[in-house]
């Protein structure tokens, strides 16, 4: 008779390698397994966070990260495999970068005043030694334009979606994407 | 220097347009080099946007995470070396591309993480269970039946599950819950769009990996017997 655990360490290997690793972990987490949680979130740590630093325009995210996994881990029996474990968390992600943003009241005046603070993103002209970091670029916009350049042409998402996520119409999207881009196209070296 | 057209550039470049303002913008295009090197410019924007690395932060919030859901943080993940796995949502074609190819690169990849909105759209409008409508022949009957062999396989799994160890077990329930879940997500795409040639033969693929689980499982359990 063959050990048991050879056979079944094969097959592990196995079928596991040519499914989803995700859906594995995400079935053993929603049961309570904590390692199968911290294999998820290793896995989309550092999504995750860039996706929140570059919504909210702020390295200093730490607290918004902690409550996107504590959330996932308090929602894991939600999530049904319909869609990848990444699409599940990154969409919960958005909704609670957005809930926060609206707690922490960071639509501040660059969000009424958009065209100003389009202007406080240095030109090239003035740091003509260096083009400026693009991620920095895209940190300064105003909040409306950042937040939907990053959902459509960083992360993927159509408009539809975007304006369904941020409550807008999806006209609104269009053109604060199209002024998100008309000022990330002054700080390109040509 | 910008002009009427300049605004519709991003909307030309999401293919937002449509065709009549599309063909009067490309006419435009042939002449106006302003909006020529704006295009340029956002797509090079665009592209830099999807070239961008992710970081992890400089802190590692999981200590604050595990005392938050009241787990122990000091145990570590066991070892589980991952492939480095796609990042985001679109492919580097296009968006006009994009709209036709990503959805294949969704399925082709055993996953939905690099599922297209217009992919998932296309799966979400399928609510109904899928019917043996979007399952290839070829896969429904190969010899005496598809069904017929995964029925029997199942069987024997059933009836051999009380001389496998639960650990065992449980992997085997896992992965055919996973597989299960591809083949309902492949069955949807090919009910949209049955005449799909590629998503046909990656529904025939996920099926067989089903067919070659269970084989694997059946074996497993004739050898502890
Ligand atoms: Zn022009």
């Amino acid at each position: 008779m063959t050990p048991p655990g050879t056979g079944a360490a094969t097959l592990q290997h196995e079928a596991i390698g040519r499914t989803d690793p995700d859906a594995v972990d995400a079935t053993l987490a929603a049961s309570g397994d904590a390692h199968a949680f911290e294999r998820l979130y290793r896995g989309h740590l550092s999504r995750i966070s860039s996706l929140t630093s570059r919504m909210l325009g702020d390295d200093d995210t730490d607290d918004v990260i902690q409550d996107v996994f504590v959330r996932a881990w308090q929602k894991l029996g939600t999530f049904r495999g319909e869609s990848a474990f990444g699409t599940w968390l990154h969409r919960l992600a958005v909704n609670v970068i957005l809930g926060r943003r609206e707690t922490l009241g960071i639509r501040r005046r660059r969000h009424l005043d958009g065209d100003a603070a389009l202007e406080t993103v240095p030109s090239r002209r003035q740091t003509p030694e260096m083009s400026m970091d693009f991620e920095t670029a895209i940190g300064r916009l105003p909040d409306g334009a950042r937040e939907v350049f990053v959902l459509h042409d960083v992360e993927g998402y159509r408009h539809a979606e975007i304006a369904r996520m941020l409550g807008l119409a999806t006209g609104t999207s269009k053109s604060q994407l199209h002024r998100a881009r008309m000022a990330l196209r002054r700080h390109l070296e040509r | 220097m910008t002009d009427a057209w300049t605004d519709r550039l991003s909307d030309y470049l999401d293919d937002e347009l449509d065709p009549a303002e599309r063909a009067a913008l490309e006419a435009h295009l042939l002449h106006c080099v302003a909006c020529g090197a704006a295009l340029a410019d956002f797509k090079r924007i665009v592209m830099r946007a999807r070239a961008l690395e992710d970081r992890e932060p400089d802190r590692d919030p999981w200590p604050a995470i595990a005392a938050r859901i009241g787990v122990d943080a000091g145990l570590g993940p066991t070892a589980d070396p991952r492939p480095a796995r796609p990042r985001r949502r679109w492919s580097f074609s296009m968006p006009q591309l994009a709209a036709a190819g990503i959805a294949l690169m969704a399925l082709s990849g055993g996953a939905a993480w690099l599922l297209h909105p217009v992919a998932r759209t296309r799966l979400a409008v399928q609510g109904a269970p899928p019917t043996n409508l979007g399952i290839p022949a070829a896969v429904r009957a190969p010899g005496r039946g598809y069904d017929g062999a995964v029925a029997d396989l199942e069987r024997v799994l059933v009836e051999g599950r009380g001389r496998l160890d639960t650990a065992t077990v449980r992997v085997l329930e896992l992965n055919l819950a996973v597989i299960d879940s591809a083949i309902v997500q492949a069955a949807r795409a090919v009910a949209a769009d049955s005449a799909n040639a590629y998503l046909n033969s990656h529904l025939a693929e996920t099926m067989r990996r089903k067919l070659e689980l269970l084989r694997q499982a059946a074996a497993l359990v004739s050898s502890v017997s």
